[in-house]
This record gives structure tokens, sequence and C-alpha cells, in this order.
């Protein structure tokens, strides 16, 4: 199936359902969630058609569009997906669809305004992923700063504004060393044209400047080890919707930035900086995978497991060799998976008793068996059993690292262990022990929480025993990016 | 003999608002209804509007032309002012005791000292243009005296800011002549150009652009604004934050780029420090201000510190982002002060941040407006405001003050805090008492819906504007070197 600008329509469809929704009535909930929903589920069925039409073999851009925007900048509406961006379009749409999903009954008030929110994140993350105009990519990595923080701010839990403001302030500091060396580069070279750019080569002091300037930005999203505060703020106040994107696209927006423009774009930085990544990687890794252990907060666990196994995403992707940047990118999908689906797992029970401390719950395991079963799996997942998809990325990632490094690898092991721990501590403490006697009476799982962990359990165990079909998409492009770089 | 040729064509503009003006004063103790006042006043901008695009371009005397730029700059304050002609009828409709035509009379007297500034052609005509803008200002800062004591002081203090503002423009005019011996930009140029003795010239410079910092609120001569402000009726409030600034930046950029063009460069370093501390300082003090205006005031500082950058870059590119980011910044202006006389309208207590909170409820579409104008303001894409920031950090790439630009930046992030403050407060804080009910108003929706149209349409695709703008000063320097 051939649809022309099939890039733009998955960009720009949900503006559509914006649109619509702005002129309901907001008394009509019904309406809105599933004008909403339709939206969705249209611009992810027209993400899977560009999957199914991407061409594996070709290492290039595809599906490009371009056209003059800014001629003054020299700047382009300039669109093109590869095999590094392809898989993390269906995601974010995936992602929207299920937030809509799994907030169906969670948010009671401003309906409106979520799901608009929740929409304009879409755009704003498809964006992101799509563009290849630097001047372009910031303004929608930028963008999605809005909504993002007043999905926090406005549905969050009792500490939202703080986390807000501080997601939003953290974030947007380190978007300006970003936006800096893309002006930088500008001056130099006249275009924000990323094919352009990858063609031509930086003075090596510059080089390390322009990379740290992008690094602070993609490492504030990540997050890395010295800046990855806000995140177990932000990821414990927002509504589950919102932890559900940040979990799922938000954070992986670094890593993707990291790959997309990092490498590429200043390789001999890139090499000489490894190993200061690689020992970020590594104490985000084990410091994170610790301070889950005295965790007593359900969704503050989760979050910090996030950045331990960010950390592995950092390691895979500086270990500057394919089979560790494949492992990466397959990484940050599962990630998105598993633990969007955790965070969904978490607003699950959280909508039944508005508790988020682990020593609250007990014994659920009897009340709740199919629930029980979703989160099994998941942990599983998220320790990396074989199996499951996180193994694959796991495996991919350590297995890149030892080619590069070994210490580094035997340190990041320990985190696999430690990861191991702390879920199934917490598993055995929520689900097993002795029924807490007020978690009996809990209604049982809605149609809409099924549709929405369902899809996530068939791609947790999907890639987890066929990862071929995922990892040929990204073979060529990953190919052709360990060209550049040597 | 003495052959003058007056061409009054030049002048028409001014004519009509001249004459505009001077009927409101002559007809207003006469007429009971005060609204005719506003009917004048649009019939006014609009015969302008039409004089100024169809009249040609001509000179009257050598201190007065018509070209291309200043027909730019008047022809974009002509469109704000009409937006803001809208507002100051719906703020007076519920101030009813400042309804007076001469509200109306001054304003459009002050925009005759703004054009006769811009159309200048000497540096005694620039301040006469200047002292004829910030004039009229004086009274209409007094006038809220019936609703707010306070307001004679904040006159009181813009009086005394302005008075020596003219003190020290004269001084640096004075000492300019006595150097070069010629009062005329383009005299000035030639002089300046045959032989700079930068170290007599400096002090002379300093003057002017102390002159100009302390209309323009920069630091260290901010201390004026948040009174005058906070005491001035919202719709002055609003026009002499974005309008009388925008004309102020008109002229310091034309007798940058062409009586001392020569110097820019060193102008603009000296210019340096004092941006990136009007950028620090209005950001910082905006933090704690309750006062929703007063926050404004605080935040404009700021905004004219980013919109000097484009000077400091010390280059014409730069000096066009700077007309752009005040162009943005007027429309922002407006919008946001048209949504805070509708809130006032609702609820006098609107003004105080605190009390907005859980206006989303009630006002939602009111709320998203506030969102959308305070964003522009706070330089988030995809809006003006980021636009407009964009292009002067380009400008200071290109002139390779790299950590000015760095500063710049940094400074931004502090500059965004007290818009989310109120973001947040509106959106994310329960309600406190009761949310007032919803009115409508056209004269406000109209110029808020104009406004935030502007605003993201300029933040995704700014490029007619900026083009026309570079254009203009592209047009104007190679006619003004190069006269056919």
């Amino acid at each position: 199936m051939e649809i022309p600008k099939l890039l733009s329509l998955i960009l720009w469809f949900p503006l559509l359902g914006i649109l619509l929704i702005f002129f309901i009535p907001r008394e009509r909930e019904n309406a809105i969630k599933r004008v909403a929903l339709l939206t969705a589920l249209i611009d992810f069925v027209l993400s899977l058609v560009l999957l199914f039409n991407f061409d594996y073999g070709n290492p290039s851009f595809q599906f490009v569009e371009k056209k003059l925007w800014l001629d003054f900048l020299g700047s382009y509406y300039f669109l093109g997906v590869d095999g590094i961006s392809i898989l993390f379009v269906p995601l974010s749409t995936l992602v929207t669809l299920l937030c809509i999903l799994i907030s169906w009954d969670a948010i009671k008030e401003k309906v409106k305004e979520f799901y608009l929110a929740l929409l304009f994140t879409n755009i704003a993350m498809v964006g992101v992923f799509l563009s290849l105009d630097l001047l372009l990519f910031y303004i929608f990595w930028e963008a999605l700063l809005i909504p993002m923080y007043l999905i926090i701010g406005i549905w969050g839990g009792p500490r939202r504004i703080y986390s807000t403001i501080k997601f939003f302030l953290y974030t947007f500091f380190g978007s300006i060393f970003m936006l800096l060396a893309i002006i930088y580069i500008f001056w130099q070279f006249g275009t924000f044209d990323y094919t352009v750019l990858l063609g031509k080569g930086f003075p090596p002091y510059v080089e390390k400047l322009l990379f740290l300037g992008f690094l602070i930005a993609f490492a504030v999203k990540v997050p890395m080890w010295p800046v990855h505060t806000w995140l177990p703020d932000a990821h414990t106040e927002a509504p589950t919707a919102g932890s559900v994107i940040l979990a799922g696209i938000l954070i992986k927006l670094g890593g993707y930035g990291m790959v997309r423009f990092l490498l590429p774009l200043f390789p001999q930085a890139s090499i000489y900086f490894s190993k200061l990544i690689l020992v970020l990687s590594v104490i985000a890794i084990i410091y994170a995978g610790l301070a889950c252990l005295w965790q007593s907060d359900l969704k503050r666990l989760i979050a910090y497991s996030s950045v331990s196994h960010m950390g592995f995403v950092t390691l895979g992707i500086f270990s500057l060799n394919p089979i560790g940047i494949k492992g990466a990118i397959l990484q940050m999908i599962n990630h998105g998976i598993v633990t969007g689906a955790l965070f969904m797992c978490v607003g699950v029970i959280y909508e039944r008793t508005h508790s988020r401390e682990i020593s609250y719950y007990g014994g659920l395991a009897t009340s709740f068996p199919i629930y029980a079963v979703f989160f099994m799996i998941l942990t599983l997942a998220s320790i990396g059993l074989p199996g499951t998809n996180g193994f694959i990325g796991e495996f991919l990632i350590l297995l890149g690292t030892f080619l590069k490094d070994k210490f580094m690898v035997v340190l990041a092991s320990t985190g696999v262990i430690i990861g191991a721990a702390y879920m199934l501590w917490l598993y055995q403490r929520v689900f097993f022990q002795k029924p807490k006697p007020y978690l009996m009476e809990l209604p049982s799982l809605s149609w809409n929480e099924h549709l929405a962990l369902i899809p996530m359990i068939i791609l947790v165990f999907l890639i987890g025993i066929y990862p071929n079909p995922f990892l040929d998409f990204m073979r060529a492009s990953v190919a052709q990016l360990m060209v550049n770089l040597h | 003999m003495l052959a003058l040729n007056l061409n009054f064509s030049a002048l028409a503009v001014e004519v009509i608002f001249l004459l505009a003006g001077l009927t409101v004063f002559l007809v207003d103790r006469f007429i009971k209804n005060k609204n005719y006042a506003y009917y004048i006043m649009l019939i006014a901008l609009s015969f302008g509007l039409f004089f100024l695009l169809f009249t040609p371009f001509g000179e009257f005397t050598s201190a007065f032309k018509t070209d291309f730029y200043s027909t730019t700059l008047k022809f974009l304050i002509l469109i704000a002012l009409v937006l803001l002609v809208f507002i100051s009828y719906a703020y007076l409709q519920v101030f009813k005791a400042l309804n007076f035509g001469e509200y109306y009379g001054l304003i459009l007297f002050s925009m005759l000292g703004a054009f006769v500034m811009l159309s200048s052609q000497d540096l005694l005509t620039l301040f006469l243009g200047m002292e004829l803008l910030s004039i009229p200002v004086y009274f209409l800062i007094a006038t809220a005296y019936v609703y707010n004591r306070a307001s004679l002081e904040g006159a009181l203090k813009y009086f005394v800011a302005g008075s020596i503002a003219s003190l020290f423009f004269l001084l640096g005019v004075g000492i300019i002549y006595y150097l070069v011996g010629a009062l005329s930009f383009k005299e000035i140029f030639v002089k300046l150009a045959q032989n700079i003795s930068k170290k007599e010239l400096i002090i002379a410079l300093l003057l002017i652009l102390g002159a100009f910092s302390i209309k323009l609120s920069l630091v260290p001569f901010h201390m004026w604004a948040p009174d005058a402000y906070e005491a001035s009726p919202l719709p002055i409030t609003s026009f002499l934050a974005s309008l009388v600034k925008f004309a102020l930046f008109g002229a310091l950029i034309k007798i940058m780029m062409i009586s001392f063009s020569p110097l820019r460069i060193d102008l603009g370093n000296l210019l340096i420090p004092i941006s990136l501390l009007t950028i620090l300082i209005g950001s910082l003090l905006a933090i704690k201000q309750d006062n929703l205006v007063r926050m404004l005031a605080y935040s404009s500082i700021a905004h004219a510190g980013y919109a000097s950058l484009g000077i400091v870059s010390g280059d014409f590119i730069g000096y066009g982002f700077t007309l752009f980011y005040m162009f943005v910044y007027v429309f922002m202006t407006i919008g946001s002060f048209a949504l805070l006389i509708y809130l006032t309208s609702l609820k006098r207590e609107y003004l105080h941040i605190p009390s907005l909170s859980g206006l989303s409820k009630g006002l939602p579409l009111v709320s998203f407006m506030v969102l959308l104008f305070f964003f522009s303001l706070a330089g988030i894409p995809p809006t003006a405001g980021f636009m407009a920031k964009f292009y002067l950090f380009i400008a200071l790439l290109k002139s390779n003050k790299l950590w000015v630009a760095l500063l710049a930046m940094l400074f931004s992030v502090i500059g965004a805090y007290p818009y989310l403050r109120v973001i947040k407060v509106i959106y994310m804080d329960r309600p406190m008492g009761e949310v007032a009910k919803r009115a409508y108003s056209v004269t406000l929706a109209v110029p808020i819906l104009i406004c935030a149209f502007v605003v993201i349409l300029l933040g995704i695709y700014p490029k007619p504007v900026v083009d026309f703008i570079q254009r203009t000063l592209y047009l104007y320097l190679s006619f003004l070197y190069f006269p056919f």
C-alpha cells in the first residue's frame, strides 16, 4: 500500500483529532475519549503501514519529505526514517494509544484538556523521531515539554507541582546547550540539514565542545547518572499516562538523540568521550539499582529501575560497535514496553487503592490472579530472563561492551543481579506474603486495562523469542553508522 | 531668497494624527457620550494607514524624511495600535472614570512623537520626537489616579527618569555637536568616517545610550519601570511596555545604522553587560512578584534586555532581529494585557497571582490563551517567542559573541520560571473561592485572537515577517549609501 507523504500524515494526523476535540463541548466526555482513541488508533495503523513498507536493506533515509521552511536560515521541513528511527515511530503511537486506554476511567477532571495534551504529545514525540533538520528537531524536542509539564502538573499526585517544575527546568536547562550547539553548527556551515552535516568534519576542539553541548541535553533526558534526579520525582508524581509516556518515549529521546546525532556527527569526540560515558553508565546501573533496593514507593522504585536500565542503553551506545548499538536501540524499545507496562500495572492498582506504598500491599496474587500474571511476566522481562525481550537487549549490550571494555561488563553485570534482587523482592512483597484483608474486595481488571496491557505482554514475548525482524530493521543503518564512525 | 519647498505629503500621517488629537481635545467638553473618541481614533488610524501606504517617500525639510525604514516601522506600529485601541475601549467601558476623549488624544500624540522620531533626520528632531513620545505617557499614567493613588507616584517616577533621560540625551548631542560640528545623521556619519577619535566620542555615546537605556528600562536605569507599570491603566501599561519600546528601539537602531555605524561594534560591546544584567535582573525579580502586572513589568525589563542583544551583535542583521523580537513582543504583550483586562473586568482581585488559582476550571479558553502567551514569553517552541529569541542568538553567534549567547540562554531558563508559576497557579492549584462567571467582550476577543494567531503563526512560520524586516533594512541601507 503506497500512501503519499506518509510521514507527514503520521505526524500531523493527531492534529485532526485535536481540532475535533477542541469543538466538542467539555460535558460530553465520552465523545472526547472516543475521538481521541480513534485518532490514536488510526495514527498507530498508519505507523504500522510505515513499518511494513520500510525497506530493510536500504541504509539511507526513506519516505523523505523535504520542503524549504525558513529560507533565511536554510532550514527545511525535512522528514525521513531510517533503521534507527523506524521502530520508535510505531512505539510512540502505540504508547499514546495505550495511554488513552489506561486513562479511560482514571482521569476524571479536565478530561478535554487531558486528551488534547496527550495528542499534542504524540505529535511532538513522532516529530522528534522523524525530523532530520536540526532546528525542526529542536522545536519538537522542546514543544514536548509543554504537554508534559501540564500532564504531570495537572493530573499528577500530591507533590506534582514541585516535580513538574523541576522536570521542566531541568530539561529546559539541558536543551539550552543543545540549542547553542545547533546555532554554532549553523553559523559554521550555514545549514541545519542533517544529511549535509554528516559529510562535514569539525575541528577537534570544536567537535568536543559541540559533543558536550548535545550530550548535556541528551544526558538530562536519558537521564544519566549525575543529572537523573528529576526522573524519580516526575515519574512518581505523574499520572499513569504521564509515567508511561515518560518511561516509554520521553527518556528514549535522549538515547535516540545519541545514536542519531552524537555518533555520526561527532565521531572523534564520541570515541574520545566514550570511556567517560561508559563509567557514568556503569555508575547509573549500580547506583540506581542499589537505590531501588531501599525504595518504599512502588512508582519510585520503577523510576529508579528506569535509570538503571537506561544506563545499559548508554553503555551499549558508547560501546561503539554494531552489536552494542543494535542492542541499545532494541533495549530502548524493550524498556519502553516493559517499564511502560509496569507503570500501567502500578496505575491499575493505584486507581483501586490510592496507595503507592509497597508495605500497604501484600498477597495480591490471591485476589488478583490475572494481574499477578501480567506483573510477573513484566518483572521477569525487566530482569532480563531468557525468552523475554529484556534478555535480548541486555545480552546484546553486554556482548557489545565486552568487545570494548571487559571490566565494565563485569561491573554492569552486577547491575543485572541487583535488578533481579529488587524486582523479585518487590514482587514478593506485593503479591505474596499474607493477603491483606482490605485488598480482597478490589474490582478486577476492566476491559480497557486488559486492552492496554495485553499488547505489551505480546510484544514482550514476540521480541523475546524472535527478535530477528526487529534487529533486521536496524541492521543496514547501524552498519552505515559504523562506516561513518571509523 | 529662501525658497522653501514644503512637501506636506511626507507629513500626511503625522498631520492626520495631529488633527485628530486636537479635535478630540477641542470637542471633548461638549460631548456627553465619550465613546465618540474611540471612533475618531479608529478613523484617524485607518486614514493614517491609507496615507502611509499610498503617499510617496519624500522629505519635509531636511529634518524629516519618510523612507523604507520609517514607513515599515510606522506600518507595524499602526497595526498594533489598532489592537491597543480595541483593548483600551474595552478597558474604559469598565473603568468609566477614565473614559475621556483625551485618553485617546494623548495616545495619538504620543504615537505622533514616535513617528516624528522614526522619520527624523537629525538628532534634535529625534529628541523632539522622543519628548513628544514620552510626555503624553506621563499624563496617561497619572490618569489612573481615580482608581489607584499610587499612579501619581508612578507617573512622577517616570517623569523624573524621563527628564534625566532628556538631559543625558541633550548633553550627548551637545558633545557630539562640539566634536563633529553637525547634527544631521548623515553628516555625523561622514565626519566620523573621516577621522574617528573614539575617546572623546565615547562619553557622548554613553550619554545617548544612557538616555535610551532609561527609556527602555535597561538595568541600571530600570527602577522606575515596575512602579510606573503597576500604577498605570492596563492598556497604557501594555502601550508603555510594547509600542513605546518598539519605537525607541527603532530610533536607536536608526542612529546606530546611520550616524554611528563606524562605531557600532564598540557600542555593541558597551551594551553587553547592560543587556545581560537587564535579562538577569528582570528575570530574577519577576520570580517573587505576586502582582501579575508587576511580574509582567519585570519580565518586560528582561525582554528589553533580550531585544537589545541584536544591537549587541553590532550587525545589521542583528538589528533586524531586534526589530523582529520587539514586533513579536508587542503582540505577546498586547495579547496578555488584553487577557488581564478581561480578568480584571470579571474580578478586580485577579491581578493578584494566587487568586487566579483554579481559573482553568471556570474559564478554560482564557486560561489556554494565558498559557499560550506565557509560554511564548518564556520562549518555548513552537511559539513566536522562541523564534524571536532564536534569531537573536543566531545574530550573536554570527558576530562571534558565543558566551553572550550562552549566558542569555541560561538566563532564559530563570526567566521561564515566573511564567511557569502563573500557569501552575491557573492550571494546577485548587480553586480558592468562586471562579468568576464568564462574560463576552468582542473588543477584547478580537485582539486576543489576532495576537494568539500571530504568536502561533510566527512560531511555526516566521519567514514572512523576518524577510519583510530584513529586506526593509537592506533596501533602506542600500538607498542610503547608494542613492539612485
